[in-house]
Formats: structure tokens, sequence, C-alpha cells
């Protein structure tokens, strides 16, 4: 972690009876093993870098969805001076929220609009799903992959085209059979979809899911597993593989400091693996050590820019050419085809990008 | 051997007090449970009152989850009381939501006076229509409307689904940038806002008004009407209904219709007054239909204390956003409610029946079990 650099003034100003308040907007819980808890290890890591002169709070489990917009002026009235949103359906709550309090400085994870005080950030998932994808597609007998998918939005299908690619450029036959969970946390339905992969034949699952169900039901059928958001690998070690996972800590504690100082400004922050962003987990017992050099030479590409999966030529699901050669999407635009916006499936995929 | 059987002389003052005694009852039980986690109670309730009522804006946010808790406890108090037991007002409400916003994207241009009824009846004819589903197969199939209302929630959760994620719909924003990003509903126009009453820094929702004369509406129609008066001889006993010749499937519909149509008035509601937007997951998230279960029991299926009890809960949700944080666990929050629910069911339950040690004497007559509110 990165210690954080105040300035006199700010270190004046920002004290143990006056601390600086930074609030967390949680769409689960943290003790989900996933998304939200890998934002609340980041939240402990402010903590602990700024001790005293920074008060953290958080609200869990709160809805996307006009009730947002309460939890956030509660959080104003008990004083937050930062408010992180982390989860995109918060995104209309935070530009009203942030038209309304000029003073206050809003930040949304995975979002695209931005205004003086709304900073938009989140980092490139899909790199790391590349690789995930690698180490399934090395682990398949059979070529065929399950993936437990939360909601049919570009975000998750970049993910998923990002996770076949990678799966392929070890396997070329290797198919990935996608379901669809419609929640990013229900342990539940998450089992369901995962059990309907493992009866569809697959011998290899991965998941966008903001719990390790998935990897729980591989582990039962003794299948290889690919986990997502956190490094999950306790959960069910026999399976394990690897996992993207999200260090938001580093972010935070820079973005915190920043506007301690006075200096914040609004911005689009799209990490990656070469800022460490974006880690991979440990791997798993059963990843050969091939397999494992091919992924981290893979890692050290994309970590130096000679290698990214999105550019051409991509094939579509249907056959057609979804990216031309030479060509690389790139992260968000607001018309044409970027990252953002994808939502057609690789060749390779078996399942509708339209849910 | 104990047994427990109706009491038969319970006075008029001690049902009204009952509620009272058991709410304090759950201050208590919940003041021990805070104190043996390390949180000080008075201290504790003070903030929750503040954070319902006092701070600024709160009042505000506690009318925003009260409203539709209004709508869903009206249309399980209405159903409930007749012994029909509608548990799909969660899917109802998604019903209702659909209609309302339909309209109101359809008929974006309407003046606002003409746009907001016109909302109205879009949603509560779609929640009535869905509610007929099971009331129908209850009424001529006597299959059980617990299970086909309750599996229809999802159905009706995955509509909400196809419409704005998995098709190019009339409800889907297909062209702003955000869409791009993330599948959403396209944003009604302004004349299709509900306006609410502003009073000072308070806004009290449209619906919420709208809530409370349907309330009015309901207890008069129970208390003072014929068809009122079948309703209640059918919710004590289906047979007697039967005998007395009233057409009890007719009935079965019309408290279908009538509790589905609320449900749906609710997610009218949620289109008007706050989200202006079909949102699937912020209502399926939201769970008011199932919420509203517990606000209807609280309020022993009376129509008018399902008012009472939807601020009550609704400031109760909106403290408990206030009050959780790295010292104090959401699932604490949640004791809590539990808490008051089991005091004042058990309350109630205590106060009808009497525990009897020996032998029983007397039988309770056949239909005092899973009797609501009489």
């Amino acid at each position: 972690m990165p210690s954080p650099v105040l300035t006199a003034d700010a270190l004046s100003k920002w004290t143990t009876s006056n601390p600086y308040k930074a609030a967390f907007i949680y769409v689960g819980a943290p003790s989900d093993a996933g998304w939200t808890h890998a934002h609340e290890v980041g939240r402990l890591a402010v903590q602990a870098a700024f001790g005293g002169r920074v008060q953290t709070m958080y609200k869990e489990n709160v809805p996307e969805g006009p009730q947002a917009a309460q939890v956030v002026t509660q959080l104003i009235n008990q004083g937050a001076n930062i408010i992180f949103a982390t989860s995109f359906g918060y995104q209309d709550t935070l530009v009203a929220a942030a038209k309304a309090h000029p003073n206050v400085l809003f930040e949304q994870a995975t979002g695209t609009e931005q205004l003086p005080n709304l900073a938009e950030y989140y980092g490139a998932g899909e790199n790391g799903d590349y690789l995930s994808g690698m180490a399934a597609g090395a682990a398949t007998k059979n070529g065929k992959i399950g993936f437990v998918a939360p909601y049919p939005i570009p975000e998750v299908i970049r993910e998923i085209d990002a996770f076949t690619m990678g799966a392929r450029s070890m396997n070329p036959n290797a198919t990935v059979r996608v379901v669809w969970t419609n929640t990013w946390f229900d342990p539940a339905k998450e089992r369901q979809a995962a059990e309907s992969l493992v009866a569809a034949g697959v011998d290899v699952l991965g998941d966008g899911q903001d719990s390790p169900t998935t990897g729980q039901v591989a582990a039962a059928a003794g299948l290889k597993w690919t986990g997502y958001d956190s490094n999950q690998e306790s959960f069910a070690p026999a399976a394990w593989l690897t996992a993207t996972t999200y260090n938001w800590g580093p972010y935070y504690i820079n973005d915190i400091a920043a506007a301690m100082n006075g200096t914040w400004k609004t911005h689009f922050y799209y990490g990656g693996l070469n800022d460490g962003f974006v880690i991979m987990a440990p791997f798993g017992q059963s990843v050969s050590a091939a397999t494992q050099a091919a992924i981290l030479a893979k890692e050290a590409e994309i970590k130096a820019g000679t290698f990214d999966p999105f550019t051409g030529p991509i094939t579509k699901q249907d056959g057609s050419i979804g990216v031309p050669a030479g060509t690389t999407l790139p992260v968000y635009t607001p018309t044409g085809l970027s990252k953002y916006s994808i939502n057609w499936f690789v060749q390779g995929v078996i399942g509708n990008p339209a849910g | 051997m104990i047994s427990i059987e109706r009491s038969l002389d319970t006075p008029r003052w001690q049902r009204v007090a009952l509620p009272f005694v058991s709410l304090i009852l759950a201050a208590i039980i919940s003041g021990l449970v805070l104190a043996a986690s390390g949180h000080d109670p008075i201290a504790t309730y003070r903030q929750i009152y503040a954070a319902s009522f006092t701070s600024p804006g709160a009042l505000t946010s506690t009318f925003v989850y009260a409203t539709p808790l209004l709508f869903t406890g009206l249309c399980v108090a209405v159903a409930f009381r007749m012994r029909v037991w509608n548990i799909g007002g969660e899917g109802q409400l998604y019903m209702g939501a659909i209609g309302a916003s339909g309209a109101g994207l359809l008929l974006g241009g309407l003046p606002q006076p003409l746009l907001i009824p016109v909302m109205i009846v879009a949603g509560v004819l779609a929640g009535a229509l869905w509610a007929m589903i099971p009331g129908l197969l209850r009424a001529y199939l006597q299959t059980n409307e617990i299970l086909v209302s309750l599996m229809l929630n999802y159905v009706a959760g995955l509509v909400m689904y196809f419409l704005i994620y998995d098709s190019q719909s009339f409800w889907r924003d297909l062209t702003s940038p955000t869409a791009l990003v993330f599948p959403t509903g396209k944003t009604l126009s302004a004349s299709a806002t509900w306006p609410g009453v502003v009073i000072g820094s308070f806004t009290l929702p449209t619906g919420f008004l709208v809530g409370v004369g349907v309330a009015v509406l309901l207890f008069v129609l129970v208390r003072g009407t014929r068809f009122g008066f079948e309703m209640r001889v059918m919710g004590d006993s289906t047979s007697a209904a039967t005998y007395a010749g009233m057409r009890t499937r007719r009935i079965i519909l019309a408290v279908m219709a009538l509790s589905g149509g609320i449900a749906g008035l609710g997610g009218a509601s949620q289109i008007g007054d706050f989200g202006h937007v079909l949102d699937p997951r912020g209502l399926q998230q939201a769970q008011y239909g199932y919420t509203g279960i517990v606000v209807a029991a609280l309020a022993l299926y009376n129509p008018l204390a399902v008012i009472v009890v939807s601020i009550l809960i609704g400031a109760l949700t909106n403290a408990g956003f206030a009050l959780q944080g790295p010292s104090f666990p959401a699932g604490l929050v949640g004791t809590m409610e539990g808490i008051i629910l089991f005091s004042v069911l058990g309350g109630e339950m205590l106060g009808r029946y009497r525990i009897r040690i020996g032998s029983p004497l007397r039988v309770a007559p056949a239909d005092a079990e899973a009797d609501p509110g009489r």
C-alpha cells in the first residue's frame, strides 16, 4: 500500500478532532467474499493509511434505485466529504447528488458520467479475465467450459469475451457456455446456474459473480474453477485455478489524499495489471508450470502494453468480423463501439448476449 | 397438559392497548440486545428518532420508504382479511410499474393533471389483471393462490428484465450513451413526474396521499357497504357465505383484483413519485411486496392502521441505513425489526387466546385458527 502524501495545510486542517470523512456505498455486504469484500479491503486500507485523520463509513446492501438517493443524503448529513458509490446502478443518483451538492466530491465505480465534482473509476478486469481464461482453457479436458454470469451488460460481456479468447488461445476448440443469473449477489441463484452448467457437461467453471458459490459447486463435482473479484482460493482449494482480483485500496488512498490536499480533479480512471489495480490471484496447485509460464508471459505483454485482448481481428459468435485487423477497441467513447459498449459475444461462446 | 384456547371475553380497551404494550416490550427487548452488543440503547433510540424524523431531509426519506409499503400493506390487508392469501403484491407492483411507465411514456405529451390519473389507472389495471391469474385459478379450479401468486412474482420480475435487458422494447432506452454501457429504461417526461406536496423542506409524495385515500375508502367499503358485508362473511367462513347464497367466486375475484390493483398503484407511484424510469434491479432489490406482508400483519389487517405502520416501518428502514456502519452491523437493524414483529404478533395472540393448564374443557371454534384481524 502506498503511504499518502499530505501537504502541510492538509495535515493541519484534517486532524483526529476534525477528520476528513470518506463514505462508501455498497451494493452487497462486505462479507460477500467477492466484489463488496474487495471494496471493504480498500476502505480498511484507507483507514490504516490515514489513521485518525480520515473517518471512513459505509452503507451496505443499498438498493440501486430511488432509495440510494436517501442514503446519499444521509451520508452528506453525517458530514461525508467524499462519497464512493461502488456499483453502476447508483450513477443517476450520483449525477443528481453531485449537481445538488457542489461542495461534496463523488466517485462512481464502473460508470461513464463526469462532472466537476463527479469522477469515474474502474479497471481492465477483462485483461485479467483473458489470463483466467488461459488457465481454464489449459485445464479443460473435453473443451467445454461454463461461465456463471450476472447481467447481460457490456461490462460482463467483454469479460466473457476476453475469458473465451484466453481459453481458445490455449485450446482452439474450447467453448464457453454462459448462464445468466440476473443478480450480482445471490448464492442460491449462482448455485442453480453453476449446477445447470455441470449438468450440461462442462469440466471447468468460471464466474463473474460476487460470491464464491460457483467454486463450491465445481469442487463438489470435482471440476476446476476460476474465481472473480477477490482471492477466493480458500473456498474451494481443490478446484481453484486463479482469478481476476481488484485492488481498490491504493486508488482510494491516492484520491482521498488528493481531496484532502485540495488537488482533487475529476477524472476517468481505468486501472489495469500495469499499475497494480488488477492483480491475478495466486495459481492453484493443479495449474502446470508450463501453463503458469504461458500466463505470466502474456501478463508481461499486457503490462508492457504490447498486447490487448480486444485487438482485431476478432470474430463474432455468428462468424462475422467484430473488430477488424489492426484495430484496438477504445475503453469508452460516447458513440461507436468501445469496450464499454460491446454487446456481442466472440466465436466460441455458447449463449445469448441479450440474456 | 397445556392447551391454548380462544379467550371469549377480551375487553375492548385491552385490544386497543395491546399493540402499544407490545411495542414497549419490543423496545425493552431490543434495548437488551443493543446493550449486549455494546451499544447504548437510549442513544441508539435517539439516533433512530433523529434519522427517521428530525434530521435534515429525514422525514422526506421516511416517506420515500413508507409510500410503497402503504400500498403493499393495503394489498395484503384487504386480501388476508377475506382469507384470500395473495402473496403476489411484489409481482403486482412490478406490473403496475410496467403499466404506469408504459402509459407515461406513450402519452408523455399530455398535461400533468391528465397524465397522472392516466398513469394511476394504467398501474391499477396492470396490477389487477396480474392478480386475476391466481384469482381465476382459485375461483374456478381451486388451486392454491399462495403458490400461484408467489410464483407469479418471479414471472413478473422476469418480464421486467425482458423489457429492459433482453429485448428492444418500448420501455428500453436504446439511444443514450449511458444506456449503451448499461441497459436502462427510458426516462419519463417532466409532465409524468408526480409533484408531491412541498411543505418547507419536506415533500409528501403524491402517492402517499393517494394511498391514504385508498385506505379510507377500503375502511368504508368493508364496514359500510353490502359488498363489504359479503366480504366479511366470507372472511369468517366460506361455507357460511355459500349457504347464505353469496357468490363466493365473484367475491374472490373482486378481492383479488382490488388487492392486486392497490399493489399496481404502488408500482405506478414508484414510477411517478420516485424512479421516473422502469428499473428492474431497483424494484427487485427493494422487496416492497414482501415487506408489505409484515406491514399488514403489524397493522392487524386494519386499513387505517396500515397507514401508521407503513410510516413506522418506513422510518425504521430509513434509520437503519443511517445507523449501520463499521460499528453497527446491518443485521442488528433487521434483528430489531424482527423483535418488533414478534412482540406485536405474540401480544396479539396472547390477547385473543388464553393458555390453560390442565385438560381442555372447551374446544375452540373450528375457524379460530389462522384467522387474521377480527
